[in-house]
């Protein structure tokens, strides 16, 4: 099998996985969602699999081949993490990150051939980036879920449901966030010689944390309820720069994490 | 203020008092002194850290040693830690780490997690095995992380193929003589195929300006042609490893001095008129080639990337022994507390370089450091899985 028969098996997973995500809402009952997602996530898989014995080798190599393991990666996870948490939306989500991933290797074909620098070649880069893709997603809906939250409050009072969901999402979301930095530890030291450089992307990753460290540890005392919730945005806007912002700093211009 | 139990008043006074007392240090006597923390000083100061911290818990009921390991102190020591990462994520130049304030509030932290775990670990219960998990592992990882930072060194060596070599440079360039010595066998290199693309022949910059087309050479692009204004250029041949003829034809010779070369045909979509020639990127054994379109563009290929560089080693050390590696960019060797990194090589030359730069990292604390990541990983695990469900204690 190779690139040529992506569309074959890129576009009947696409229709799947977007079928589930709104399946999921449209139904009482999951059982139709979990059935469609389920294909989606073996038909893409089955690519995979034949390309890796097309190419007689792990796709693994060039940009567009890692692509195919953030969709994979991202939909069975998102898939796994909501049966086990039963959020509606984190299932649309995954699948439509999911997708999007699917698309970019579609309308990009020349994209395949963009090629992995040697310090990218290493089984951690796509659990790294997935893991991280996923803390992004709890994380942005516990900022949403936090500002309504904050409403909540200064109209009456605080809505112990939200705050369960929002410390569940918190608490989802920091446990991707470390596993992304534990393995970027392990592997900064496979591929840099040091876990821990000071690299202005591992600072602001250690400053995210922090903020999110902050919430979690306050949350579990009632003091200053207003001043916990604003550390939910004021970490998203920390994990944007660690995300986005990173490469556009002054301080970045000698990071490794500009590609 | 100040009646007991403290909260976050007197957490952010004290701490906040603290940076301004490392801020003062900082300009009375400078730097915090990190080279004094080698070995055996670090482990001394370790083992008074863990003593005081023993000796601290007969204290445990305290209102000071609640206070001490409590969530206001460590939520704001968490706020210090924030602060000085933003501090060291604006500024470009990385100090921050041996400041006497990051030094003071990373120390504290050490103290504070660490009595908070004696804590809990007295009052031990195994439902609470995710809190041990993340806060002995980050204790551990932080712990061996911060006293072990001196005794790392990191040095560079120059090795030339067929050569042994023992001399390192340090990071200030001071050559120092290594235990280690490392043989060179071999160093190779494989390159991605390179582009194809149209330049201006007097500035260099490429074509269409700002939005440059390449026609790339892997075989992976779904057209084998691409057009610049009134010329269509077409891939007739690609050579990985080609090396040129006498009459400036190319073929194919596996041999280091190779160097990408591909047949083009050019047609001038206007007149009609057709062209064929060679394009080859060069290198330092042989000319590049470009194709010259007319006076002001020529046809060009670009520099080929690494794909993945090897060096292919035999590793001495003092006590006799011979190991023989291959070094690769994310795949270093172990030998000992050393770890051996494919660095670098003579970039001018690529794939020609006659030497190879091997980076070699001690690192003594690393076991506990992994330790402590490994407990971290399990207690992320948790976090994800279990989530806030659980009932906490109530007091």
């Amino acid at each position: 099998m190779t690139w040529n028969d992506f569309l074959w098996f890129a576009i009947p997973a696409i229709a799947c996985w977007f079928s589930a995500g709104i399946a999921i809402y449209l139904r009482s009952k999951s059982t139709l969602a979990d059935i469609l997602m389920v294909a989606g996530i073996v038909i893409f898989a089955s690519f995979i699999i034949g390309l890796w014995f097309g190419q007689q080798r792990p796709p693994l190599r060039t940009m567009g081949e890692t692509r195919l393991w953030y969709s994979f990666f991202l939909s069975s996870v998102g898939f796994i993490t909501y049966k086990h948490w039963k959020y509606k939306w984190l299932l649309s989500f995954s699948a439509l990150i999911a997708s999007v991933f699917v698309f970019v290797n579609i309308f990009n074909p020349e994209i395949h051939s963009t090629n992995l620098m040697p310090a990218l070649q290493s089984y951690w880069f796509i659990p790294h980036v997935t893991v991280y893709i996923l803390s992004y997603a709890m994380f942005a809906a516990a900022t949403i879920a936090s500002f309504i939250q904050l409403n909540k409050i200064n109209k009456s009072n605080a809505d112990t449901q939200l705050y369960r969901l929002m410390d569940n999402l918190v608490y989802v979301g920091f446990g991707f966030l470390m596993l992304g930095m534990l393995m970027g530890c392990v592997w900064a030291k496979e591929a840099w010689g040091h876990y821990w450089s000071w690299d202005p992307k591992e600072t602001w990753a250690l400053v995210t944390a922090a903020a999110y460290l902050i919430y979690i540890h306050m949350r579990l005392r009632k003091l200053h309820p207003k001043f916990t919730l604003w550390m939910l945005p004021i970490a998203f806007v920390l994990l944007m720069i660690t995300w986005i912002g990173v490469n556009y700093l002054p301080s970045a211009q000698n990071s490794v994490h500009t590609y | 203020m100040w009646q007991y139990p403290w909260r976050y008043k007197e957490s952010i006074a004290i701490i906040g008092g603290i940076i301004l007392v490392g801020f003062l240090l900082q300009v009375t006597v400078g730097q915090f002194p990190f080279s004094l923390l080698h070995f055996p000083v670090n482990i001394i100061i370790g083992g008074c850290i863990i003593g005081c911290l023993l000796l601290f818990s007969t204290q445990r009921k305290s209102s000071f040693y609640r206070w001490f390991s409590g969530v206001p102190f460590s939520v704001t020591l968490i706020g210090a830690v924030l602060i000085l990462g933003v501090i060291m994520g604006l500024t470009p130049n990385q100090q921050i780490t041996t400041s006497w304030s990051f030094v003071l509030v990373y120390t504290l932290l050490l103290l504070s997690l660490g009595s908070l775990i004696i804590r809990r670990l007295i009052a031990f219960r195994f439902q609470d095995y995710a809190f041990y998990l993340n806060h002995i592992g980050l204790w551990l990882l932080l712990f061996s992380a911060g006293l072990g930072a001196a005794d790392i060194k990191r040095y560079v060596m120059h090795i030339r193929e067929g050569e042994v070599e023992w001399r390192v440079y340090s990071e200030n360039k001071d050559v120092l003589e290594l235990p280690i010595a490392i043989q060179l066998n071999d160093f190779q290199m494989e390159e991605y195929p390179p582009k194809l693309v149209v330049i201006n022949r007097t500035t260099g910059a490429t074509q269409p300006e700002n939005k440059p087309a390449y026609l790339h050479l892997d075989g992976t692009a779904p057209t084998n042609h691409i057009r610049f204004s009134k010329w269509n250029i077409q891939l007739e041949d690609y050579i990985h490893e080609a090396i040129r003829n006498s009459d400036s034809t190319y073929h194919e010779v596996r041999m280091p001095g190779a160097s990408p070369a591909a047949r083009i045909k050019v047609t001038n979509i206007e007149n009609k008129e057709e062209n064929e020639g060679w394009v080859c990127v060069g290198n330092i054994s042989q000319l590049y080639m470009t194709f010259n379109l007319d006076s002001t563009y020529c046809v060009v290929m670009t520099q080929p990337e690494p794909r993945r560089f090897v060096s292919d080693v035999n590793v001495f050390t003092e006590d006799g022994k011979e190991t023989h590696a291959l070094l690769e960019v994310n795949k270093p060797h172990k030998i000992g507390n050393w770890m051996l990194y494919q660095f670098g090589y003579d970039n001018d030359a690529g794939k020609l370089s006659t030497y190879s730069s091997i980076e070699l990292v001690y690192d003594p604390w690393l076991i506990p450091a992994y330790c402590g990541i490994i407990l971290l990983a399990f207690g992320s695990v948790c976090m994800l899985w279990i989530g806030n469900r659980k009932k906490r204690r109530t007091k």
